[in-house]
């Protein structure tokens, strides 16, 4: 008990202090992961709109596909990934294995399945009226797609929040893509299995604690978009 | 004053699966028509009204416009988008308050001018004054329906399709429901309404029609390719 609670004392005390590895260490995790979710999210609404308005040929394959992907361990993420960048593999001249970018791509991965289900499933729950509604007001698709995307934007945030946190929390494909090198690929959860294995916990749990940090804020800020989309304000 | 459009469909086919919905369906419809439309649950009566609303595509059928060549209803999807508006049988609310709502319709018809204005004009004509903050999706079957078609005045359809939209609702409701749609009646839009209650248009209808066996058929009973339309008692000339 002496050990954790000396620990925790020790990890705020990194934190607070400004420790500058801890902080650069978190903001890696932070730009990779966030750019990753960003390049997700266009192409995970598409997919998710043609999967619950799409009717064509092996629509019901892709959502067994991508339901599949959503169980797939991040390390076999990262050791297909590891193949395809290594200097052998079909993109090996790129030299992006044990980059930023690399680590990024495997988070694409991981997080596109989670999107595309997840938003499917919520456009599936609203009401396809919803579209039908905008575009027999004379909504373009696009406009009608916008619209559609407010009215199930709860779920949208559940998505986003869901696939945000799978991808800053994964160590495999990080570890395996980005090396752990310092200073460059080291980011929260794979510095936090380097500083366990050292032994040293306080670093780890600093860590561990901007990640419970970053949960806690997305929480409260999906409550209070919740609380402003009531339907009796 | 709505522009005047003339439109047919001709030899409608639809199938879900193994039922068969609609099997040489034609119908035509023309501005300051009233035609309701009745049959029995699951004749296609909704099916039929998605197809003309452009957004159920049919299994085959073609569509005259005016005096043009038919033409497959996939290469007239736009135009049937563009002139014809789909009132559900329970009208969807977007999110947020009434006002919203109405406003949605009236930043999709670039033809308004004073946005703000139009939208309160709307609202008065509809009679939903003080409700304009209150969340749409909390409002009476009754006030749904009048946002839907406050919608659709803003919207401003050659063509404005409605299911059941009497269905569920009480006399206040229903006369506040009619006075609407005689006011879109006078202004020109054809309307096609799809009933169990085809009394309560009576006042209102210019034709009459009944979707049985696959088919729309006159009133009369005949069961012609093309309907000629048949001129109900209160047929208005414009």
């Amino acid at each position: 008990m002496d050990i954790l609670l000396a620990s925790c004392a020790e990890a705020f005390r990194l934190l607070f202090s400004g420790d500058p590895e801890i902080w650069e260490i978190i903001a890696i995790s932070f730009r990779v992961s966030s750019l990753a979710i960003l390049c997700a999210v266009p192409p995970a609404l598409v997919i998710a709109f043609s999967l619950a308005y799409g009717n064509f040929f092996g629509r019901r394959l892709l959502i067994l596909l991508f339901n599949t992907f959503l169980s797939v361990p991040a390390v076999v993420i990262g050791l297909t990934l590891f193949i395809v960048l290594s200097r052998q593999g079909p993109l090996g001249d790129f030299k992006l294995l044990f980059t930023q970018t690399a680590m990024g791509l495997g988070q694409f991965l991981l997080c596109l399945p989670i999107l595309v289900c997840m938003v499917h499933v919520a456009l599936q729950a609203a009401d396809r009226a919803a579209w039908e509604t905008a575009r027999t007001l004379g909504a373009s698709r696009v406009r009608a797609f916008f619209t559609v995307l407010f009215e199930i934007r709860f779920g949208l945030m559940a998505a986003l929040l869901a696939g945000y946190g799978r991808i800053i929390s994964e160590v495999g494909a990080s570890m395996m893509l980005g090396g752990n090198i310092a200073h460059y690929t080291r980011n929260i959860p794979t510095a936090i299995a380097l500083e366990t294995s050292k032994g040293a916990f306080a670093e780890g749990i600093a860590l561990g604690i901007v990640l419970l940090f970053l949960a806690l804020m997305v929480n409260a800020l999906l409550q209070y978009v919740q609380g402003k989309g009531s339907i009796n304000p | 004053m709505i522009e005047t459009l003339n439109i047919g469909f001709r030899n409608i086919a639809k199938r879900y699966g193994s039922n068969l919905v609609l099997d040489g369906a034609s119908i035509d419809i023309s501005s300051h028509n009233c035609i309701v439309i009745t049959g029995k649950n699951g004749a296609g009566k909704t099916t039929l009204l998605r197809i003309i609303a452009g957004l159920e595509k049919p299994d085959s059928g073609d569509i005259l416009i005016d005096d043009a060549d038919a033409e497959p209803w996939r290469k007239q999807r736009k135009r049937l988008l563009k002139s014809v508006m789909y009132l559900h049988q329970q009208p969807y609310m977007l999110s947020g308050s009434l006002r919203r709502n109405i406003e949605y319709a009236a930043r999709l018809n670039p033809g308004i001018a004073d946005r703000a204005a139009s939208v309160t004009r709307a609202i008065h004509w509809a009679g939903l004054e003080g409700l304009e903050t209150q969340s749409a999706t909390s409002l009476s079957g009754g006030q749904k329906q009048r946002v839907a078609l406050t919608r659709a005045r803003l919207r401003d359809p050659q063509i404005l399709l409605l299911d059941e939209p009497t269905a569920n609702l009480d006399n206040e409701s229903r006369a506040r429901t009619l006075q609407m749609l005689r006011e879109f009646c006078a202004s020109g839009t054809a309307i096609v309404i799809v009933t169990h209650d085809p009394e309560v248009f009576d006042e209102l209808a210019t034709h009459k029609l009944q979707l049985l066996d696959h088919r729309i058929h006159t009133e009369t009973g005949s069961s012609p390719d093309v309907i000629e339309l048949e001129s109900a008692r209160h047929s208005r000339q414009r």
